[in-house]
C-alpha cells in the first residue's frame, strides 16, 4: 500500500526518471567491455589510408571505434593487441575488424624501420565517463621556445597557451614552465582526451594572425582588433554555397567559414586603406584593386576579395573561410571543422610572444590508475555503511537509514550522468566536489528527516517539509553564491570542482532530497 | 558534570566567545609566522609551486610500481608520482615527478632511484637519466586570483543570507563562521607541516559548504521558529551534531582505508574543518546569534515601556 503510494509520488518519479536518463548516459557495460578502443589514427598511415578514421575528440568514450579482431584472431586486451600487431610482416594486407566494419590493411614500415599501423589505442572503456589525466593518463607535449626569452614573457606564453587549450575545448590541462640542468627553457603540456595529431597544430603555431591589403597590415589577431569570432551553426560552418567535392587525386574537400567582428579602429584603419583603390571589374561584378590578404605565422590562409561598395568605409562583420581535405567525405568534413576550430581558436587568444617548436609528444600513464579507482570505489561503499549506521543509531528506524542511503546513491548516479552527458572528464577536482556532494547531501537528508520527526506538536505534513525545506534551500543559496565566483577564478581546477559542485548540488535539492522527503512523509506518517 | 557544562553554556555563553576569536587570533598569528619564516602562508606542495621530474629509460628488470611504492616510502613528504612514458605503445621511459628543487633534494632522490634499479638487477647508464626543473601548474596569479574569488563569494554569500534572514547581524556571524572556519583550519594545517596540493585547496572550499550548512539550520531554527531560544538551540544542535558526526565517520572511514595521499588531504583539512565548525557554529554564531536577541528585546521592552 505504502509502497504503491511512494511509486506514485509525483517527486519519486521525477527522480526515477532523472536516474533512468543518467544511467542511459553513463551506459555501464556491466558484463565488462571487450576488445581496444581506437584513440587515435596518424595521417597517412597504413590505417588512414585503408579507411580508419580519427575520432573526433567530441564522441563519447563508447561510440569510439573498437577493434574485435586482426587476422581473425580475437583482440580483447591490449596486450593482446601489440601481440598480434608485433607478428604482423611488413608489405602484407591485414585484415583489421572493427565494431564498425572490416578493412584491409596494407602494412607499411614506421619511421624506425618497424611495422607502423599508425594507430594509438587503449583499452575499451566500461562506460561512457570521461576519465581525466589523473585517472587515465593522457598527452604529454615538450615544447621548446627557438629563442631564448624572459620569465615574464614565458609566463605570457603559458597562459596565452592555457587559454588556446581551454578556448579549444580542453579543461582537463596542465602548462608547466621547465627547465633542463643546463638552464635551457622549456614548456611542459600534458592533456586528457585528445589526439596528437589534433593538438600538435594548436601548439606550435605561434599564431600570428594578421589581415593586410596591400603591404599594410589592417588587423591582427587577439581581442583587440577582433571583438568576436562566430563559433555557433548559424554563421561558421561548412560553406553551404561551396560545401564538399570531390577531389582529382581520388580524396575529397570541404570549405568552411566563420563570421567574425572588427574592432571600429580596425574597421577605421581598413576603411583608411581601401579609401584610395581603384575598381575593377571582374566577372560583370565590381571588386577592388587589392584583395584582403589573411596570414597565419606569415603563410597566407585566405584570400577575399574586396566589393566595391566597400571602398573607404568602415565595416566590421567579415568571413573568413578555409577547407579542410580527407580520403573520404566524412573525413573531409571533419578535418575541415577540425581546422575552422584550430583557426579560430588561435584568432580569438592571438599571438604567443615568442615560436614554439614540439621537442617531444608522447603518452603519460595516469598518476592514479586502476588501483585508485577500485580504492575509492570501495571507500564510497564503506562512507556509506559508515553513515547508515550513524543514522541507524540516532534514529533506530530502519525506514530512515534505507530511503536514506538510496537517495545518496541517486545523487552520485545523478552527477556522474550529468558529467557523462556533457562530456566532463573527472579528475580530483570533479571527485572533490562529488564528496561535497554526497556530504551535504547527507547534511540535508538529516534535517529534513529531522524537521518531520520532530515536533509533534506541528501535525502538519506540509508544514514540516516545508520547514525542511526552508532550511534546505537557505544553504543551498549560500553554497551556490559562494560556488559562481570560483568558476571564473584562476585555474581550471577551481572551475571543474565549482561546476561538479553547483550540478551535483542542484540535482540534489532540487530533484533527489524533495524526494526523500515524501518518501519519508509517506513511510512515517500514521 | 553534564549539568555544569549545560549551566556554563546556557548562562556565560558571552565568556565562552573568548574561545573561538582567541583561536582566530592564534590562527592569524600562526600564519603571519609562518609567512614570515617561509615567505608563503601555506606550505606548498609540488603542484602549487613546482618540483622535478627525473627521466629514466625503461628498462624491463624495473617495476614501476615497486620503484614508486619505494620511493614513496623513503621520501614521504616529496610528493612522489611515478608514471610511464609511452610512444605508439610501448614504454619508453619512467618519469618520476616530485617536489624536490634543490640541488641536494634531487640527488639524493637520484642515489636511491638508483640503488633501488640496480638492487631489481637493472643496468643504468648516467646518460639515461634526465632532470628537469618544473614551475607550478597554476601561475603566479593563481592564489591572488583565489583569494579575489573567495573574497567575492563571502560577499555574495553575505548577501544571499542578508535577504534570506533580513536581519544583519545574524547574516554577517553565519558568514564570520565560515571565514573563521576556514582560516582556523588553515592554521591547524600548517601545523601538521603537510605540504598543500591543489586538491587541497578544493578542500578549503568544500568547508564552505559545510559550514554554511549547520549555520544556516542553527539561524533558521532561531530567528525563523517560534519558541524558547535555548530550546531551538537544543534542537539545532541535536541536528547539527548528527550532521557533523555522519560526515566525520566518513572522513575517519577515508582517512583509514584510502590509499591515496591527495584524498587523504582532503579528508585530513575536512577532519579539522568539521571540528573547527563545530566551535564555530555552536559557540561563536550561538553566542552572537544569543547577544543579538537580548538586545533586540531590550529594545522592544524599552518601547513597550514609554
Amino acid at each position: 500500500m505504502k509502497l504503491k503510494q511512494i511509486f506514485t509520488n509525483w517527486r519519486v518519479i521525477l527522480l526515477l526518471i532523472f536516474l533512468l536518463f543518467s544511467v542511459i548516459a553513463i551506459k555501464p557495460q556491466l558484463l565488462g567491455n571487450e576488445g581496444v578502443t581506437i584513440r587515435s589514427v596518424a595521417t597517412n598511415s597504413s590505417a588512414a589510408i585503408a579507411g580508419i578514421e580519427n575520432p573526433s575528440s567530441a564522441s563519447t568514450p563508447l561510440a569510439k571505434e573498437k577493434i574485435i579482431s586482426i587476422n581473425g584472431d580475437k583482440v580483447a586486451s591490449v596486450e593482446d593487441y601489440y601481440a598480434l600487431t608485433s607478428a604482423l610482416e611488413i608489405n602484407r594486407t591485414a585484415r583489421i575488424e572493427t565494431d564498425r566494419g572490416i578493412y584491409s590493411v596494407l602494412t607499411k614500415p614506421g619511421v624506425d624501420g618497424s611495422l607502423d599501423l599508425g594507430l594509438n589505442i587503449y583499452p575499451a572503456p566500461s562506460t561512457n565517463l570521461r576519465k581525466g589525466l589523473d585517472l587515465e593518463g593522457g598527452t604529454r607535449v615538450l615544447l621548446r621556445p627557438v629563442e631564448e626569452i624572459s620569465d615574464d614573457n614565458l609566463e605570457i606564453t603559458i597562459s596565452n597557451l592555457k587559454e588556446r587549450l581551454n578556448v579549444y575545448g580542453l579543461s582537463d590541462v596542465t602548462v608547466r614552465s621547465a627547465s633542463d640542468l643546463s638552464g635551457e627553457q622549456f614548456i611542459l603540456i600534458e592533456m586528457a582526451g585528445v589526439t596528437e595529431e589534433e593538438v600538435k597544430e594548436l601548439l606550435a603555431k605561434q599564431g600570428k594572425f594578421e589581415a593586410k591589403i596591400g603591404n599594410e597590415t589592417v588587423f591582427y589577431g587577439g581581442k583587440e582588433d577582433i571583438t568576436y569570432v562566430c563559433r555557433s551553426a548559424d554563421c561558421s560552418g561548412i560553406d553551404p554555397r561551396q560545401g564538399c567535392s570531390s577531389l582529382g587525386t581520388g580524396g575529397s574537400g570541404c570549405s568552411f567559414f566563420f563570421a567574425i567582428t572588427l574592432s571600429q579602429e580596425a574597421a577605421e584603419r581598413q576603411a583608411q586603406q581601401t579609401k584610395d583603390l581603384a575598381i575593377v571589374t571582374d566577372s560583370g561584378e565590381s571588386y577592388l584593386s587589392e584583395d584582403l590578404v589573411l596570414f597565419l605565422d606569415d603563410a597566407e590562409v585566405d584570400r577575399l576579395k574586396i566589393g566595391a561598395s566597400l571602398k573607404g568605409r568602415a565595416t566590421t562583420d567579415i568571413q573568413i573561410s578555409g577547407s579542410g581535405t580527407g580520403i573520404t567525405e566524412a573525413e573531409a568534413v571533419s578535418n575541415s571543422l577540425q581546422n575552422m576550430k584550430r583557426l579560430q581558436t588561435i584568432i580569438i587568444t592571438g599571438s604567443l610572444p615568442v615560436k614554439l617548436e614540439v621537442v617531444k609528444m608522447d603518452t603519460i600513464s595516469p598518476t592514479l590508475g586502476k588501483e585508485f579507482l577500485n580504492n575509492v570505489l570501495l571507500v564510497g561503499g564503506l562512507a556509506i555503511l559508515a553513515v547508515m549506521a550513524v543514522i541507524l543509531l540516532r534514529y533506530r528506524k530502519v525506514k530512515i537509514v534505507i530511503p536514506m542511503a538510496l537517495t545518496l546513491i541517486s545523487e552520485m548516479v545523478l552527477i556522474l550522468g550529468f558529467a557523462a552527458l556533457v562530456g566532463w572528464n573527472l579528475d580530483l577536482a570533479a571527485i572533490a566536489g562529488i564528496i561535497i556532494v554526497a556530504g551535504t547531501g547527507v547534511d540535508h537528508l538529516i534535517v529534513i528527516t529531522d524537521e518531520t520527526i520532530r515536533g509533534e506538536m506541528i501535525s502538519d505534513w506540509k508544514q514540516k517539509i516545508k520547514n525542511a525545506m526552508v532550511i534546505v534551500i537557505g544553504a543551498y543559496l549560500t553554497t551556490m553564491s559562494g560556488m559562481i565566483p570560483l568558476i571564473w577564478a584562476g585555474a581550471g581546477l577551481l572551475k571543474g570542482f565549482a561546476l561538479t559542485t553547483i550540478a551535483g548540488l542542484s540535482f540534489g535539492v532540487l530533484i533527489a532530497r524533495p524526494a526523500y522527503a515524501a518518501i519519508i512523509e509517506i513511510l512515517l506518517k500514521e | 558534570m553534564k549539568a555544569k557544562i549545560k549551566h556554563i553554556y546556557e548562562h556565560h555563553y558571552k565568556k565562552l566567545l573568548f574561545f573561538p576569536f582567541l583561536l582566530i587570533v592564534l590562527a592569524f598569528a600562526q600564519i603571519i609566522i609562518q609567512y614570515s619564516v617561509t615567505g608563503d602562508f601555506v606550505n606548498k606542495g609540488v603542484s602549487l609551486k613546482g618540483g622535478s621530474i627525473i627521466t629514466l629509460d625503461y628498462n624491463q628488470a624495473i617495476n614501476v610500481a615497486e620503484l614508486g611504492a619505494f620511493l614513496k616510502e623513503k621520501f614521504p613528504l616529496a610528493a612522489i608520482s611515478v608514471r610511464t612514458i609511452s610512444s605508439a605503445g610501448e614504454i619508453t621511459s619512467i618519469a618520476i615527478d616530485s617536489d624536490a628543487q634543490e640541488s641536494g633534494e634531487i640527488n639524493s632522490l637520484l642515489m636511491a632511484i638508483k640503488d633501488k634499479i640496480s638492487a631489481d638487477g637493472a643496468v643504468y647508464d648516467e646518460d639515461k637519466f634526465s632532470v628537469e626543473t618544473v614551475g607550478s601548474s597554476l601561475g603566479t596569479s593563481f592564489f591572488k586570483q583565489t583569494a579575489l574569488a573567495l573574497l567575492i563569494a563571502f560577499i555574495l554569500m553575505g548577501i544571499v543570507v542578508m535577504i534570506y534572514f533580513r536581519n544583519l547581524v545574524p547574516s554577517l556571524a553565519v558568514i564570520l563562521a565560515g571565514f573563521s572556519d576556514i582560516l582556523v583550519t588553515l592554521a591547524i594545517f600548517n601545523l601538521t607541516g603537510i605540504k598543500l596540493s591543489t586538491a587541497g585547496i578544493a578542500a578549503f572550499l568544500m568547508l564552505i559548504g559545510y559550514s554554511v550548512d549547520t549555520d544556516i539550520l542553527l539561524t533558521t531554527r532561531v530567528l525563523k521558529r517560534q519558541g524558547e531560544t535555548m530550546a531551538k538551540i537544543y534542537g539545532a544542535i541535536k541536528t547539527g551534531l548528527t550532521m557533523t558526526l555522519t560526515t566525520l565517520a566518513v572522513v575517519l572511514v577515508a582517512l583509514i582505508f584510502v590509499q591515496s595521499e591527495i584524498i587523504k588531504q582532503i579528508m585530513l583539512i575536512l577532519f579539522i574543518g568539521l571540528i573547527v565548525d563545530m566551535a564555530m557554529t555552536w559557540i561563536q554564531n550561538v553566542g552572537i546569534l544569543r547577544i543579538y536577541l537580548e538586545r533586540k528585546n531590550k529594545a522592544k521592552m524599552g518601547l513597550s515601556h514609554k
